[in-house]
């Protein structure tokens, strides 16, 4: 079942075409993540998605509905969003800022009933985050900060969940427990998960459905076996790459990699060989 | 659950004890002046029982004025917390933004011009003065929001157009406050000073409603300055009309100020200070944050008053002389202690 | 790939900078060009009209029998020349305070120089009524040094150490207190409107004397901080950046705030508290030129001095014989640019 989509979606600042004639299906149930050289227009089709980012033209349909159409409380009801490295205000408590991912299901002064207050606990059961409840978000390691706005995004309760590089500016441990969080919220929750993502051996372990992007175009998507590919790989990173078989998950797994010089300069240097 | 109730206990706490310190400050308040009334006079005065002068010092002239300081105390403080929330700014605050001198330019106008019927006590003057500011505070307002505008509004640009304004009126100020005659003079700087003036229950009675109103209206809309305060895009994720709800607290915030500047001339300092102490009080959450600053703001309008009121007598000093003697030490103190 | 991005990069960036140079030397030039003219003007421009040829005669060859000559010479032209020079240092003090501070907000004022200058001359005016000019422009830059002193003080002996916000609440904070202080000891004393025709600055007193002054701190002012200005720059990047890029921020701030005091000190004694100038100057200069501190302090001098000279001429023909505060036409001319650069395209500090 689709649970998002898209449908000729062109995006751009001014008059710079970031993104065109984009149709996405984002599966319920699943994990997707969209893989891209920096500037490809990745982080744009979620803010566009997340209506920060108004699009030009084309529709973004959630559940079958038009999203313009829908009350952006609705939207917040059904779909989380995360932008890179978002900042709290100073001296805002972990337990304060994860209580702001109530605030769709919440009317009037924003008081937390009984239920709001299990969501939170739950929320910070998940993550970890228990004992630092009570600590100021921004005296957190980044680690603990990142999970802190995860946990408020979760508290949000959707199906949905956007993240737009979650794991940057983390250490490999730290990268790990973030992505296993949300498979287990995924494989537990049912939770449907799209997010941007610059690892490409996390993206094939963590995915059901990758999509490549290059200069705003789907380039290719699939199964982590179909995008991780020599060929896919080249296209969308200009990068010469050696694709195995990860033998404990079986997934593919890019193990070396080249920059494919340009023609030209390889001419040349080819020349300056002889 | 327990750091909910710890901070709720605490802000429960912090909220008694600036209400004690403001209602002995208010005893106290109204015990002092050019006549002292004893306390037991006070109460007696109050339950009807009093003499006929202390009546008339009391009810007509001490208490409307009060009660006037602890309404523009709260209104500034809070419009000056809105507007720190919706900028992004620790700065901001309604003084620098433009507000308090759109109002004080159109009090100088008022002054310049209309001088005379000002110092007749007469309805007509009582009122035309605080409408003048008013008005002056809604079209500086409306200037900026209306110069700040494209395709939305942008913190940094809100600011640096509030900056614009600010500086255009101050000119306009200067120069129409030079060619005045001294006597005028002395009443418009006492104006800008900050002054509550015209204390009589009239005009408590039209502002107290406003604030009144406005000042829940502001509590009520905390949960969406939380959320502003993540970011527009968190916002939005969250299911805020981010446009739509900042329009709607810079309108509050505006009328806040306009109204306050309207009654007590222009306070500066207030609008930033009093949000900050509340801050470190209690932390950034609106819901708790912003009724402190609300009380905090009515003390310190108090407390300066009746210090200025009573410090140099029969010299009064204004209101807004002594806020900012008093809390920005308080202010520094705080600033070197922080990490 | 990458190599030939750094190929791109490598020969963008001179292009970058050739550009930069020529556009910031052609506003040089062209701002000096003119001030001159400006000069010309407010010199010529009077109750006694004088034509440009004798403004030319009296400086080239003075007579001292000629009467025009004797005027130009000893009130028009000091006065020209220090307007020029006060509306420079305001600017470059404005500038250096901005890149210090991280925070557009951010303008002399601010740092308690005009809050400490203005209380420090209350006292002199409230207290010694037969005070000279002279000791009042000393005691007004006493003032501004104390202003500046305690600011700064603040923000080094707190906690987190100097934080460009924190020092620019401390100035806030302080100028408040200050300003406070001496709105109550003007009422209280009755010089109020002494004071506030001081807060609107004015050059009308304006001598050889005072030009010295401005001349010598300006000059300092103005050397210091163009050794430090490649240092302010990299600050804009951030105190870690910077640090790590081996930059001795403490150092850089300290010069930054000694260039501010000495450059706005000497300005607002000689002429009073002439807003705006210190805070939109740099503003629009950042516009034109982008986020170069080299080039951001010659040419804000270079623009503070023309907007300062044009606003002196403009004081005295608005509403003659009497002059409007000069201050109030500084704003007036610069709030409708301003606004508009701020609705344009918006460019970081």
């Amino acid at each position: 079942m689709v649970s998002l989509s898209t449908e000729n979606l062109q995006i751009g600042y001014g008059d710079k075409i970031i993104v065109e004639e984009l149709n996405l299906n984002i599966n319920k149930g699943e994990i997707t993540t969209i893989i891209g050289a920096n500037g490809c227009g990745k982080s744009t089709i979620l803010k566009t998605i997340a209506r920060v980012h108004p699009a030009k033209s084309g529709v973004v349909y959630l559940d079958g509905k038009m999203i313009h159409k829908i009350p952006t409380k609705e939207i917040a009801k059904k779909m989380a969003v995360l932008p890179q490295s978002p900042e709290a205000p100073s001296g805002l408590t972990v337990y304060e800022l994860i209580s702001f991912g109530r605030s769709p299901h919440q009317s009037g002064f924003g008081r937390l009933s009984n239920e709001d207050k299990k969501v939170i606990q739950w929320a910070l059961d998940v993550t970890g985050l228990s004992t630092f409840a009570d600590h100021p978000v921004d005296a957190l390691s980044g680690g603990q900060r990142q999970r802190a706005w995860i946990a408020m995004a979760i508290a949000q309760e959707t199906d949905l969940l956007l993240l737009d590089e979650p794991t940057t500016y983390l250490d490999m441990a730290h990268q790990l427990e973030i992505l296993q969080l949300l498979e287990k919220l995924n494989r537990e929750e049912g939770r449907t998960i799209v997010m941007v993502i610059h690892d490409l051996n996390h993206a094939s372990r963590f995915s059901h459905h990758m999509v490549a992007m290059r200069k705003g175009k789907l380039v290719k998507e699939g199964t982590a076996d179909e995008v991780m590919t020599h060929e896919v790989l080249k296209i969308v990173f200009q990068i010469d790459a050696e694709i195995v078989k990860d033998p404990r998950t079986q997934k593919p797994v890019c193990l070396s990699y080249d920059l494919i010089q340009k023609e030209h300069q390889t001419a040349k240097q080819k020349v300056v060989n002889i | 659950m327990n750091v909910l109730k710890a901070k709720q206990n605490k802000f429960i706490a912090t909220i008694s004890i600036l209400l004690l310190l403001t209602i002995i400050l208010f005893i106290i308040s109204l015990n002092l002046g050019v006549v002292r009334i004893s306390p037991i006079n006070v109460l007696k005065t109050l339950i009807g029982m009093g003499t006929a002068r202390d009546q008339l010092v009391l009810v007509d002239f001490r208490l409307p004025r009060m009660i006037l300081a602890l309404l523009i105390g709260a209104g500034l403080a809070v419009a000056g917390a809105i507007l720190q929330g919706v900028s992004k700014n620790d700065l901001a605050d309604p003084g620098i933004l433009g507000i308090n001198t759109g109002a004080g330019f159109a009090v100088i106008l008022f002054i310049y011009f209309f001088q005379g019927s000002m110092n007749s006590i007469s309805t007509f003057g009582t009122f035309l003065m605080p409408l003048f500011a008013f008005v002056g505070a809604c079209i500086a307002a409306l200037v900026i929001y209306v110069l700040a505008w494209k395709k939305g509004i942008d913190p940094v640009r809100l600011i640096l157009v509030g900056i614009g304004v600010n500086s255009g009126f101050g000119a306009a100020i200067m120069i129409f406050q030079l060619k005045m005659n001294p006597q005028n003079f002395m009443q418009a700087a006492v104006w800008l000073s900050g002054d509550i003036w015209g204390a009589n229950w009239k005009m408590v009675g039209v502002l107290a409603p406003l604030i009144l109103v406005l000042l829940p209206f502001a509590i009520y809309k905390g949960h969406i300055l939380n959320l502003l305060n993540l970011g527009d895009q968190v916002a939005t994720g969250l299911g805020v009309r981010v446009e739509k709800e900042r329009r709607l607290l810079l309108v509050t915030a505006v009328a806040l100020s306009g109204f306050s500047v309207a009654a007590g001339g222009g306070i500066v300092f207030l609008g930033m200070v009093a949000p900050h102490i509340a801050k470190r009080l209690i932390g950034p959450r609106h819901q708790l944050f912003l009724p402190v600053t609300a009380i905090l703001g009515s003390l310190l309008v108090l407390l300066a008053d009746t210090i200025g009121k009573n410090l140099l007598t029969p010299t009064e000093i204004p209101v807004g002389i002594v806020v900012a003697v008093f809390s920005a030490p308080y202010f520094i103190y705080l600033l070197m202690k922080a990490k | 790939m990458r190599e030939n991005e750094i190929q791109q990069e490598g020969s963008s960036l001179p292009y970058m900078k050739k550009r930069t140079s020529l556009k910031g030397t052609s506003v040089i030039i062209f701002g000096l060009i003119l001030i001159i003219l400006s000069m010309g003007l407010s010199i010529a421009y009077g109750a006694a009209n004088i034509k440009l040829a004798t403004v030319w005669e009296a400086v080239s060859h003075f007579n001292p029998d000629v009467t025009s000559h004797q005027i130009i010479q000893e009130i028009r032209l000091p006065r020209a020349i220090g307007a020029v020079l006060v509306g420079a240092l305001l600017a470059v003090s404005g500038a250096v305070m901005q890149g210090l501070t991280r925070n557009p907000l951010a303008s002399p004022s601010i740092m308690g120089v005009t809050d400490g200058a203005a209380f420090a001359l209350v006292i002199t005016l409230a207290f010694f009524p037969a005070a000279t000019l002279l000791s009042l422009t000393f005691s007004s830059f006493v003032g501004a040094g104390l202003g500046v002193m305690l600011v700064f003080m603040i923000g080094a002996y707190s906690k987190g150490g100097l934080t460009p916000v924190k020092l620019a609440l401390a100035g806030v904070a302080v100028g408040a207190m200050l300003s406070a202080f001496s709105s109550a000891i003007a009422l209280h004393f009755q010089v109020a409107k002494d004071m506030s025709f001081w807060y609107a600055g004015g050059l009308t007193s304006m001598n050889w004397g005072s030009v010295k002054i401005l001349l010598v701190a300006g000059g300092l002012g103005l050397l210091l901080s163009m050794y430090i200005s490649r240092s302010i720059t990299i600050l804009s990047l951030g105190e870690e950046v910077s640090k790590g890029l081996g930059q001795n921020t403490l150092l850089v701030k300290s010069l930054g705030v000694i260039v501010v005091l000495v450059l706005t000190g000497a300005a607002v004694s000689v002429a009073g508290a002439i807003g705006f100038i210190g805070l939109v100057i740099p503003h629009i200069t950042r516009f034109i030129i982008g986020s170069d501190y080299r080039w951001i302090i010659p040419i804000s001098a270079v623009l503070g001095g023309l907007l300062l000279v044009l606003a002196d001429i403009a004081a005295r023909m608005v509403n003659a014989p009497f002059e409007t505060p000069v201050g109030a036409i500084t704003a007036i001319i610069g709030v409708p640019f301003f606004l508009y650069l701020a609705r344009g395209e918006r460019r970081g500090l």
